[in-house]
């Protein structure tokens, strides 16, 4: 498979997570529904999870180096993060969010079209590639859906009160998303040493990862504190702004002229 | 102050200070840097960064312990504190997130207050001053009295610490040396990267051989006149191989036939070579316009001009594979001239007399004909000390994700 086929690929599980979707929400007057909803959803992410597969034997290397690539696993990971939620807390409501963010990443590779590029470059060619890539996947993921669930419980309770379960659920997702980024951040210095020489040299994309570690660092230590509830899921709604910068928004700062970790195809 | 809170029967400053108090650190760091020229903090490096190391270490712990009680030393290992440094840090962290990091490069305000080299400025080594104050008072805490329910906490905390203090007291100890190597001769000189400065090395590189391998060169359609390549239908790079077939509007070509190493011969036509002096050649043919049209074309090489097909006011190339692999075959002889054969390459470097070599670059020029390997010599004394705090984080941050599963019925 190659990005000619994804489309397909996309709009397919885009279908199946839109019909599954709409039968689950009708599933709350009609018990019976749940299932079938839910079993149409999972088929959206299996539908990805299949390109992903056919996609990685095609390409000869992990798909990880472009932005377009980490799109895919994000659109893959963040269903899943949803689905676990409500298996695990019974929580039903984020996987919602989470198809429609799933969605969004998809709609923005079919927008941009990325370039088939099999090429690996030297630097990449190490096993630090997958873990720290990965590492950092699960981290933006788990974060992404904090942050989604911060926003539900913003949205839905105006005036606080009701949100608790919401508020549970964007903590404890942005503690598990803190230890993925702290992994993500050491083992890229590690990496970093045995690449290029040094385990930290303030590259763009170090920084703005600091940054963001720094961000959620910030909110630990803000929650240890007695500062308003309320404020926390601001703080966590907003939070995932900054990781947007890193992730992708680096490469447009002036910044990221000479940043070493520019992997895009030209 | 009216802000006064009640913590463990100690009053404290709270927030409200601690934000002020941050406030005046970061505002002091600017005219600091502006008294100065914008010249920056220099860390006088071994022994003095590990005598000041030291001091402070001690002073920490003195304080720690002693004044445990005092509201003042209280506040100042407080998480409001630690909190205020935390965002004046990402605050800091931003400027140099978004403007280029370089000497020299930038406005004249953000050269004045080193918004180009932030992370050597004044504000920056005050901010992380006090924040290696703040994070190691509370770490003292921790450690006096021990407790084992401390331990995920004292290993994150006493890790970053570790990593933070010595990654940048040993900073000034750091060398990093490049060492340009030609084929068949050694040298046991190189220069740091920034001074242009001559370095005597205490061992011998002599360069055996640097050999590289590349992806196959990519077929392109190239505009002159927008000095760009067209997008293929595919959006693919398309690695050249027999029977590749590729579009561009009105285009279609397929490869025929594929040399990756040859040269022509009196006739002019392509004849497969060895793969030192050969250059990859391809077969074309195809149609333009509904027009039939072949021929071949080539990357060329420092020995031979690039061969390509007019197309109307665009040309088909050949353009070179990207770097696959890139390795020095290297003959290491230390002080006491022992020899050691080693292979360099990107990832794997190798150790000797506490340098740890590089694979660098080499002559992009030339690509695979380079004659010339760059090599890159790195000495970081400091280094066990900054990854006992990575391997301490690392542990830490298990403890906190087994902790915190369990405490969330997740296992």
């Amino acid at each position: 498979m190659t990005w000619v086929e994804f489309p397909y690929a996309a709009y397919t599980a885009i279908a199946f997570w839109a019909c599954g979707g709409a039968v689950s929400l009708a599933g709350v007057r009609k018990p019976g529904l749940k299932v079938p909803g839910l079993l149409l959803m999972l088929a959206g992410s299996a539908v990805m999870v299949l390109f992903l597969i056919l996609f990685w034997v095609g390409l000869d290397r992990p798909p990880l180096r472009t932005l377009g690539e980490t799109r895919l696993w994000y659109a893959i990971l963040i269903p899943l993060v949803g689905f676990l939620v409500e298996y695990r807390w019974k929580i039903t409501w984020l996987k919602y969010y989470c198809v429609v963010l799933a969605a969004l990443f998809l709609s923005i590779n079919l927008m941009s079209p990325d370039l088939y590029d099999k090429s690996l470059m030297p630097a990449l060619q190490s096993i630090w590639f997958i873990p720290h890539v990965v590492v950092y996947l699960v981290g933006y993921v788990l974060l992404a859906a904090s942050s989604a669930a911060a926003w539900h419980t913003l949205l839905r309770s105006p005036r606080g009160g009701m949100g608790e379960t919401g508020e549970s659920v964007s903590h404890y997702l942005a503690l598990l998303g803190f230890v993925f980024l702290s992994f993500g951040l050491v083992f890229g210095a590690l990496w970093a040493k045995e690449a290029w020489g040094h385990y930290w040299t303030w590259d763009p994309k170090e920084t703005w990862a600091l940054i963001s570690w720094l961000v959620y660092l910030g909110y630990m230590h803000a929650n240890a504190m007695n500062i308003g509830r309320r404020s926390l899921q601001w703080y966590l709604g907003l939070a995932f702004l900054v990781l947007l910068v890193s992730w992708f928004g680096v490469n447009y700062l002036p910044s990221a002229q000479n940043s070493v970790h520019s992997y895009q195809s030209v | 102050m009216s802000y006064y809170e009640k913590n463990g029967g100690v009053a404290v400053w709270s927030f409200r200070e601690s934000i002020l108090f941050t406030a005046i650190l970061l505002l002091s760091g600017l005219v600091l840097e502006l008294l100065g020229g914008g010249n920056g903090v220099s860390l006088p490096s071994w022994p003095l960064n590990a005598i000041w190391l030291s001091g402070i270490v001690s002073g920490i712990v003195i304080a720690g312990i002693w004044g445990r009680q005092h509201w003042f030393i209280a506040w100042l290992g407080g998480i409001p504190l630690g909190l205020s440094l935390i965002f004046a840090l990402a605050f800091l962290s931003f400027f140099g997130g978004v403007l280029p990091q370089e000497q020299g490069v930038g406005s004249e305000w953000v050269l004045r207050f080193r918004f180009n080299q932030v992370f050597s400025s004044w504000p920056f080594a005050l901010v992380v001053l006090f924040f290696m104050i703040n994070l190691g008072l509370s770490l003292v805490w921790k450690l006096v009295p021990f407790r084992r329910s401390n331990l995920q906490f004292i290993l994150f905390h006493a890790g970053f610490w570790i990593a933070l203090t010595c990654g940048l007291f040993g900073a000034s100890d750091l060398q990093r040396v490049i060492i340009p190597l030609y084929e068949g001769e050694a040298s046991s000189r190189g220069y740091h990267a920034g001074t242009k400065r001559t370095v005597d090395l205490p061992f011998s590189l002599h360069l055996n051989d640097f050999e590289m391998e590349e992806y196959a060169p990519q077929l392109g359609l190239y505009d002159p006149s927008r000095d760009r390549l067209e997008a293929e239908s595919s959006n693919a790079v398309l690695q050249v191989d027999k029977g590749v077939k590729a579009s561009w509007p009105e285009l279609q070509v397929e490869v025929e036939t594929y040399f990756p190493h040859a040269l022509k011969d009196p006739q002019g036509k392509p004849v497969p070579s060895d793969t030192l002096a050969g250059t990859p050649y391809a077969f074309i043919r195809g149609t333009f316009k509904g027009k039939p049209f072949s021929g071949w074309v080539s990357t060329g090489s420092p020995h031979e001009e690039p061969v390509f097909i007019v197309l109307d006011r665009k040309l088909l190339v050949l353009i070179p594979g990207s770097a696959k692999k890139y390795r020095s075959e290297v003959m290491i002889r230390d002080e006491r001239d022992n020899p050691r054969q080693v292979l360099l390459e990107v990832n794997r470097p190798v150790s000797i007399n506490g340098w740890k070599l590089y694979q660098m670059g080499y002559d992009v020029e030339a690509g695979r004909w380079s004659k010339l390997s760059l090599v890159e010599g790195v000495r970081d004394p400091w280094l066990p000390a900054v990854y006992t705090g990575f391997f301490m984080i690392l542990i830490g941050n298990v403890l906190f994700f087994w902790k915190g599963m369990k405490k969330t019925r997740v296992l």
